[in-house]
């Protein structure tokens, strides 16, 4: 059986993406439906969810285009 | 002069101010132009574009003559869409070789595409012809996603010839076959780790064009915490300027662990001026600007001086053309001053977005203008702008963005404006996406007219309308698009009707709704078999095309005005469509040929081969294999193949007039038009005539064809050889059968008002008659068919039938019926394929059949223009023959041509034209 909920096949559900380098306040609505958080330990956490995989993309991209190194994408929402 | 906005795409950018040598990463790039492909591949701000740049200037600099030419298209999300990636790339490609290719291919991405593979393969043709160094630089290629796009530039780099190199600067790899390039060395890559500055590099860097006096350390502590990354490294330097002590500010760095370019952003720009602050905040919205746009922006002046000064102080300026009139920021630069502007006065950058549209729009950037306009939030705004640009989206074909524009716009405003809202159904339908089209079109007509059943003159106030002449075509718009989705629900009677009602309606400007209106309606009259209906819509189809410049499609709708023609028996009618519309081309198409010029050739040859000009038909279809693929519209591949086919038949070459058809049938494309005479008809046909009764039986059945069928104008073409089958069989019952479906066909074909199909069936009567040994009547409906065919001289319908028909025709001469038409017809029967020259004693190489043609026009008044005319070649053709007939007389004017033929024969009086 596939052990993936239903509503991940589109890609969609909630992510953890954590880049490095603690990004200004100000950033904070920069990534549509994520919020921001920041550990302390140099990095930034975005916490939020998407519609689908490009979504998801897009996203991404736009941590491409600030130059700020990719840690990590977790999906949240595994049950 | 000042530099158009769209003109920068593809400007090879200037040398960078204060941008410092990387001759270990230059190197690199000078050796891999001996690759297909070179690759700069790294995130933002790691300087892909400077270092290309700048590699650019240095070998020109080393060395302009032996420098290859740079072609440099600078994309964008925009340039998403095939044609318009490859217009770019074309033209950047143009103008590098100093307008000397592409022309060609670039005309092929005009509107009715081709496959973009015919323009790309002509691209490479003529890039291996012009022979000279080139690279062609794609910067910022990561903005596209197109499957398509990818696809073709990997065909084009794989063919490139090896004096072409590719350079592709990129943040994400692109989907192209890069391991096998690799492989192959065909590939020379430049990758973040290779881009980032060395501590060698940075200390170059900082000392030089920064003008920065650090210690060793420093620099290194620098090198270190911006992991060289150009971007920040260039931030840092700025925060470095004219501080007391430097090694403070680094140390200070170093110990923080923010976003590097957080952290040196806000420095830089807690050291600017407050005007200077404000100016960047306030224009960082625009995407490419000016001084006059950034003063209309920020609501000052001095625009074009501050952005110089912003330059030579290295705030992340581009230039994008030679005179610095427009710039953009650095792509990462944008999006920190955006993210600034955010925090800092949120509620500004919708009135900045106001501004900017305003002046995009007064100074005729429409598109630009819509873009701010729906980011400002003034979508009533926005859809104004929509509208007014809407027309020249639709001339050039670029329905999608109108469409995505449409689908930003609140619900609201798009109902009020009901000529906005029919042009976005066009979109639609261009997209085929049908669901809701009829529903919204009704919305239309309902917000428009109320409870009344007429259209008002003018809109109802609460309606906005900006195109008042897009209001007086609305109407006749949305009978149009009802019209397409009677023909997509195949329904031929509403087509025709909704056709109808909308070229009624439509006012006599409204060139676009004609040709879309008059082109549905005709197909679906043709279709139902109605000629003269579908001859008139198409007729207005025609006009409305021409007038609005869709000269291909011009073309287009000729095959089938030229088909309908013969049809109709109309044979010098035919002629007199193709003509026409060769003549357009020749006036619209600047001395290019004009694609589907090709496809009127075609169409000539047969009128030709039809009235037995052999030589005539034969040189129209070289004239159409000279023009080559690319000039002939999507039906061309099959029906060259079709006349040529006919042609070899009519020669006696039987087995090439088969493996012709059985290539037509390969490359048969339709083109949206009813099939009416499909090629395995044509190959039945053939086979027949050669006495194989088997594969026409197949076909037949196959086909489930059968003499009961109800007569259709679709099917009217395999009935009348379904008929020739019948009477080649020869027994009784096949006869009977025979004779009633040639009945019935005869009174379908004459209340469709086909005389050409008329005098077909009326020939296969005699025939059927003369196989029931019933010669009398035979030769009466012979008759009848002679009389309406000679006046547009048809003689392969009688030449193709063979010895039966040789039979009759022999009996008619006995009757003196028509007698040297019949003759000329029994003649072209007997031949059997063997082309009979007139007697050419005396001369050591004979003159061809054109030739005789030539020269038989030479001895009339004609003069050379009539004369090409006439024959329907271009005036060197007609000149190339005149020399070779001289040659060959032995003479060297006209006049003596016309004695020497005469004394050697060559010129029989009864074969004069």
């Amino acid at each position: 059986m596939n052990s993936e909920p239903a509503n991940r096949r589109n890609g969609d559900g909630s992510y953890q993406i954590q880049v490095r380098g603690q990004l200004a306040a100000r950033w904070d609505s920069w990534f549509d439906g994520f919020t921001l958080s920041r550990p302390g330990d140099g990095t930034t956490v975005l916490t939020g969810s998407v519609i689908d995989q490009a979504a998801l993309l897009g996203t991404l991209r736009k941590i491409a285009d600030l130059g700020v190194p990719l840690i990590s994408v977790t999906p949240t929402d595994f049950v | 002069m000042v530099t158009s906005l769209l003109e920068t795409k593809w400007h090879v950018p200037v040398r960078r101010l204060g941008a410092v040598a990387r001759p270990r990463l230059s190197g690199r790039l000078s050796r891999g132009t001996a690759a297909r492909l070179s690759l700069v591949c790294a995130p933002a701000g790691f300087g892909k574009t400077t270092l290309l740049t700048q590699w650019l200037a240095q070998i020109h600099e080393l060395s302009a003559e032996d420098a290859p030419a740079a072609a440099w298209v600078s994309l964008d999300e925009r340039d998403n869409d095939p044609a318009t990636f490859w217009m770019y790339v074309i033209t950047a490609i143009q103008q590098a070789a100093n307008g000397t290719i592409g022309t060609v291919a670039l005309g092929l991405l005009q509107p009715l595409q081709p496959p973009p593979e015919v323009a790309l393969a002509l691209l490479l043709n003529d890039l291996l012809a012009y022979g000279g160094e080139m690279v062609l630089v794609l910067d910022d290629y990561h903005v596209i996603d197109r499957m398509e796009i990818h696809k073709a530039l990997s065909y084009v780099i794989d063919h490139l010839p090896a004096h072409v190199h590719v350079m592709m600067a990129t943040r994400a790899d692109p989907p192209l076959p890069l391991s096998r390039m690799r492989a192959r060395g065909e590939l020379v890559e430049l990758r973040s780790a290779d881009l980032r500055f060395t501590h060698e590099e940075a200390a170059d860097y900082l000392s030089g064009p920064m003008g920065l006096t650090l210690t060793a350390a420093d620099i290194a502590t620098l090198a270190d915490r911006t992991e060289g990354w150009a971007a920040a490294l260039q931030l840092a330097g700025l925060s470095l300027q004219d501080r007391d002590d430097p090694s403070a500010v680094v140390a200070r760095f170093a110990g923080d662990d923010r976003f590097i370019v957080d952290y040196l952003a806000d420095e830089v720009l807690a050291r600017q001026s407050d005007d200077v602050r404000d100016f960047l905040l306030a224009t960082c919205i625009l995407e490419r600007f000016n001084g006059s746009l950034c003063d209309a922006v920020t609501g000052r002046s001095g625009g074009a001086a501050q952005l110089v000064e912003l330059e030579r102080a290295g705030l992340f300026l581009v230039p994008l053309d030679d005179r610095r009139q427009w710039w953009r920021y650095h792509h990462l630069f944008a999006d920190v001053l955006r993210a600034h502007l955010h925090e800092q006065t949120p509620d500004r950058a919708p009135k900045l977005h106001e501004r900017a549209a305003d002046w995009l729009q007064a100074n005729g950037e429409v598109a630009e203008a819509v873009r701010h306009a729906l980011a400002s939030g003034q979508f009533a705004h926005a859809a104004d702008l929509m509208e007014l640009s809407m027309l020249a989206m639709q001339r050039e074909r670029r329905e999608p963005e109108l469409a995505h524009w449409v689908r930003a716009l609140p619900a609201d405003v798009l109902q009020q404006r009901p000529v906005l809202a029919l042009a976005f159904i066009g979109a639609l339908a261009q997209a085929s996406e049908f669901e809701t089209l009829e529903e919204r079109l009704t919305a239309i007509e309902r917000c428009v007219r109320g409870e009344s059943d007429t259209w008002p003159p003018r809109p109802p106030p609460e309606l906005v309308v900006v195109d008042e002449s897009g209001f007086a075509a609305l109407p006749a718009g949305i009978e149009t698009y009802r019209a397409a989705l009677r023909l997509a629900a195949g329904d031929l009677g509403g087509t025709a009707a909704h056709s109808r009602a909308a070229l009624s309606l439509a006012p006599p400007e409204s060139n676009l709704i004609r040709a879309a209106a008059g082109a549905l309606g005709g197909l679906a009259s043709w279709t139902a078999g109605d000629l003269a209906g579908a001859y008139a819509a198409y007729t207005e189809s025609v006009a409305g095309l021409a007038a609005v410049g869709f000269f291909p499609d011009v073309l287009g709708c000729t095959i089938t005005l030229g088909d309908i023609h013969r049809t109709q028996g109309a044979l010098s009618g035919a002629l007199g469509v193709y003509r026409r519309a060769l003549d357009l081309a020749d006036e619209k198409a600047d001395g290019l040929p004009l694609r589907g010029s090709a496809d009127m050739h075609v169409g000539i040859a047969g009128v030709l081969l039809e009235r037995d000009d052999l030589a005539g038909a034969a040189e129209q279809l070289a004239i159409c294999e000279r023009l080559g693929e690319h000039n002939g519209l999507p039906q061309n591949p099959y029906r060259r193949r079709v006349v040529a086919a006919r042609l070899a038949e009519a020669t006696g070459d039987y087995g090439r007039a088969l493996a012709l058809l059985d290539e037509a049938v390969g490359a048969y494309n339709g083109d949206y038009s009813p099939n009416v005479q499909p090629v395995p008809a044509l190959r039945a046909r053939l086979r027949l005539r050669r006495g194989e009764l088997e594969p026409a039986n197949h076909w037949a059945q196959e086909n489930e064809l059968s003499a009961d069928d109800d007569p259709s104008y679709l099917r009217e073409y395999e009935h009348l050889i379904l008929a020739r089958l019948l009477i080649a069989r020869r027994d009784t019952a096949s006869l009977v059968q025979a004779s009633t479906l040639l009945g019935r066909l005869l009174i379908a074909a004459d209340e469709g008002e086909r005389c050409g199909s008329v005098i077909e069936v009326l020939v296969l009567q005699g025939l059927l008659l003369h196989s029931c040994q019933d010669l009398p009547r035979a030769l009466a409906v012979l008759a009848r068919a002679v009389d309406l065919a000679e006046a547009e001289g048809y003689v392969r319908l009688f030449a193709d039938e063979g010895p039966d028909m040789a039979t009759l025709l022999k009996g008619l001469a006995r009757q003196r019926i028509r007698s040297s038409y019949v003759r000329r017809l029994l003649d072209a029967t007997q031949r059997g394929g063997q082309r009979i020259s007139p007697q050419q004693g005396g001369l050591i190489e004979p003159l061809s059949e054109r030739e005789l043609d030539v020269l038989r026009l030479l001895a009339t008044e004609l003069d050379g223009p009539d004369i090409a005319r006439r024959l329907h070649v271009s005036l060197n053709t007609m000149r190339t023959h005149s020399r070779n007939i001289f040659r060959k007389l032995q003479v060297n004017n006209r006049r003596a041509a016309v004695r020497q033929a005469t004394e050697l024969d060559l010129l029989p009086t009864r074969r004069q034209s």
